[in-house]
């Protein structure tokens, strides 16, 4: 599912399964409306309108069912195609299809069954121009026909993101573990040093603030930067020296809109993979770069052996790179991996300030 | 007679809640503080602990494995583990009624669990540590207490008649496990050479021939090659390129 969705704009996922009764249907529905085009386009004067959409439905009706036909069959290996080349072989086979029925359509044309019968007049004479023409015209009603799937196949796959992030966004809230670790060291600290213990809860009750409020969907990037710093100093007061953030985001625009909680998920995930599990903590780098309105933020966590074994943090990282595509579509990017005896995660995502969210 | 009672948690604020509240206490006393499995180790053979208070989630070897350890010992201390969050770990201590602590601890409630704190059993151990765990470490018993063996250090275990031989950088020592459970504890680290034999593939070096056509497999820091089973020896070959 997630692949479909992650992937969706890079196969031809999006042509649906012409062997069902459905797809057939709604082929007989665009097969007929092209006859009604075609005969209220032509005029015949020889046959009149009703016997015109007559033969053309039935000549439509051949080529788009055994159009359907071919299409379910060979549906499989369409599906693993990309889509332009998806696209190209749906045209190609339709062409093929047109022609050949063209083709019959003009030979029974010119049988004896069909001139003794005086219906050659039903008949297209010339078989070039007829093949040319049909043609044609299946090319261009399959594009239309594409399109309209592609469009729909679209929107679809953006309703489930939508809806995926929605899910993700409510499990991917901090961590249980964090929340009842900070309780234990507030309750320590109201003993031994209550000005401490006093901002700590200040602190948490802010954590939370953000990470409950539904409105900020958007915010700018100093926002964001607050969050994470207060949830530093929350886990700073638990783990004490182990814990160290090197912030290097000076070149960073702090008026880039971003999606709210893009980096203190991804604090949380560094230590809680990186630092948390080393007996002497460790650094967590939190690097910034601008290059062409682009925005590339690096956070970067040790790793030990048997923590890389284990396999908790795809949900915030899922659900960062959902809220990243969309917002900023195909221009936003997350990578994450082990690279030796780091832990890097990237995300790229274009610069918009407020001024730019405000004119658009 | 007051209990004796070792506290053992990595966060520092953990530690120092724990004593205060202790103090308030009237049936027992802190021993000592430890802010790692190894150091809770340490700590109970020189300080003899009736009381561990052992927190969960640590880093190296974590409370699960320490209280492992612990129960190896000639007099093991009663366990109680604190925890903020672990649903897994939870669902096994109630499953198996072993004693623990949710933080933030309640003070009336770290009193009755000392009062009623118990030695875990080797059943209790077994289903909490659950079947995927490795130790980080090999505990190995000696006159003067536990020793312990960093499992990267280990080269290889030999089965012999009753014991198995555990090979490490430092000697050879004696330990109760099967080589069936090595087995399945470390799974991908270790492979089986020889019925009696497991080695540690990162020590892995070379497959030699004898002179009257059996294999033998040569470790990295191992003076006498170790015997291979046929079979094995081409199978070693091709998973390792050696």
């Amino acid at each position: 599912m997630s692949a479909a969705a992650g992937h969706g704009g890079n196969d031809s996922l999006y042509l649906p399964d012409f062997c069902t009764s459905r797809a057939a249907l709604g082929i007989v529905l665009i097969v007929e409306l092209t006859a009604v085009l075609l005969t209220l386009a032509r005029e015949n004067p020889l046959i009149g309108f009703w016997a015109d959409l007559w033969r053309t439905s039935l000549f439509l009706l051949w080529i788009g069912l055994t159009g359907a036909a071919l299409l379910c069959w060979v549906g499989r290996h369409l599906r693993r195609l990309r889509v332009a080349r998806g696209s190209a072989v749906v045209l190609a086979l339709i062409a093929a299809v047109v022609a050949a029925i063209s083709g019959c359509a003009w030979l029974l044309g010119r049988s004896n069954l069909v001139e003794d019968a005086g219906a050659s007049v039903l008949f297209p004479p010339g078989l070039a121009t007829f093949l040319l023409r049909n043609v044609s015209i299946g090319l261009v009603v399959t594009a239309l026909a594409l399109r309209y799937f592609y469009v729909t196949h679209q929107w679809r796959l953006n309703i489930e993101m939508q809806a995926a992030a929605r899910v993700h966004a409510l499990q991917a809230r901090i961590r249980p573990h964090f929340l009842f670790n900070s309780m234990n060291t507030i309750a320590s600290l109201t003993r031994s040093n209550p000005v401490l213990a006093e901002q700590a809860v200040q602190d948490l009750a802010d954590l939370f603030r953000a990470n409950l409020s539904e409105k900020r969907n958007v915010i700018t990037l100093e926002q964001e930067c607050e969050v994470a710093r207060i949830y530093q100093r929350i886990e700073a007061l638990r783990l004490g020296t182990r814990l160290h953030i090197e912030w290097k985001i000076d070149p960073l625009p702090r008026d880039a809109l971003v999606p709210g909680l893009l980096l203190q998920p991804l604090l949380e995930n560094a230590i809680y993979h990186g630092i948390e599990p080393q007996p002497q903590g460790g650094t967590v780098t939190v690097t910034g770069e601008m290059a062409s309105d682009l925005i590339t933020i690096v956070v970067r966590n040790p790793v030990t052996d048997r923590e890389a074994e284990r396999d908790g943090n795809r949900l915030a990282l899922a659900n960062i790179r959902e809220r990243l595509a969309l917002m900023y579509g195909e221009r936003g990017l997350v990578k994450a991996g082990r690279f030796g005896t780091e832990y890097i995660v990237t995300l790229r995502f274009p610069y918009i300030d407020s001024a730019q969210k405000l004119s658009a | 007679m007051k209990a004796k009672v070792l506290i053992v948690d990595d966060e520092a604020p953990a530690r120092e809640r724990l004593r205060s509240l202790l103090a308030e206490i009237d049936g027992a006393q802190v021993v000592g503080e430890a802010a790692t499995g190894e150091e809770a180790l340490r700590q109970t053979e020189d300080l003899g602990p009736d009381v561990v208070l052992l927190d969960v989630r640590m880093p190296g070897m974590d409370g699960l494995e320490a209280a492992r350890h612990l129960n190896l010992l000639e007099h093991p201390p009663a366990v109680i583990f604190t925890t903020a969050y672990d649903e897994y770990a939870l669902n096994a201590f109630d499953a198996q009624a072993v004693g623990y602590l949710l933080k933030p601890i309640r003070k009336e409630k770290l009193a009755a669990a000392i009062l009623s704190a118990g030695r875990l059993t080797r059943p209790q151990l077994q289903k909490i540590s659950g079947d995927t765990r490795r130790r980080s470490h090999i505990a190995v018993k000696h006159r003067e207490g536990l020793r312990l063996i960093p499992v990267e250090d280990v080269q290889y275990f030999l089965a012999e008649q009753k014991y198995t031989t555990v090979r490490h950088l430092k000697g050879e020592d004696l330990i109760e496990d099967s080589l069936r459970a090595l087995e399945d504890e470390f799974g991908s680290d270790l492979v089986r050479i020889h019925r009696n034999a497991l080695v540690s593939v990162r020590y892995l070096e070379r497959i030699e021939r004898g002179a009257e056509g059996q294999y033998f497999v040569c470790l990295r820091g191992c003076e006498a090659p170790l015997a291979v089973s046929r079979r094995m020896a081409s199978e070693l070959r091709e998973r390792f390129r050696i």
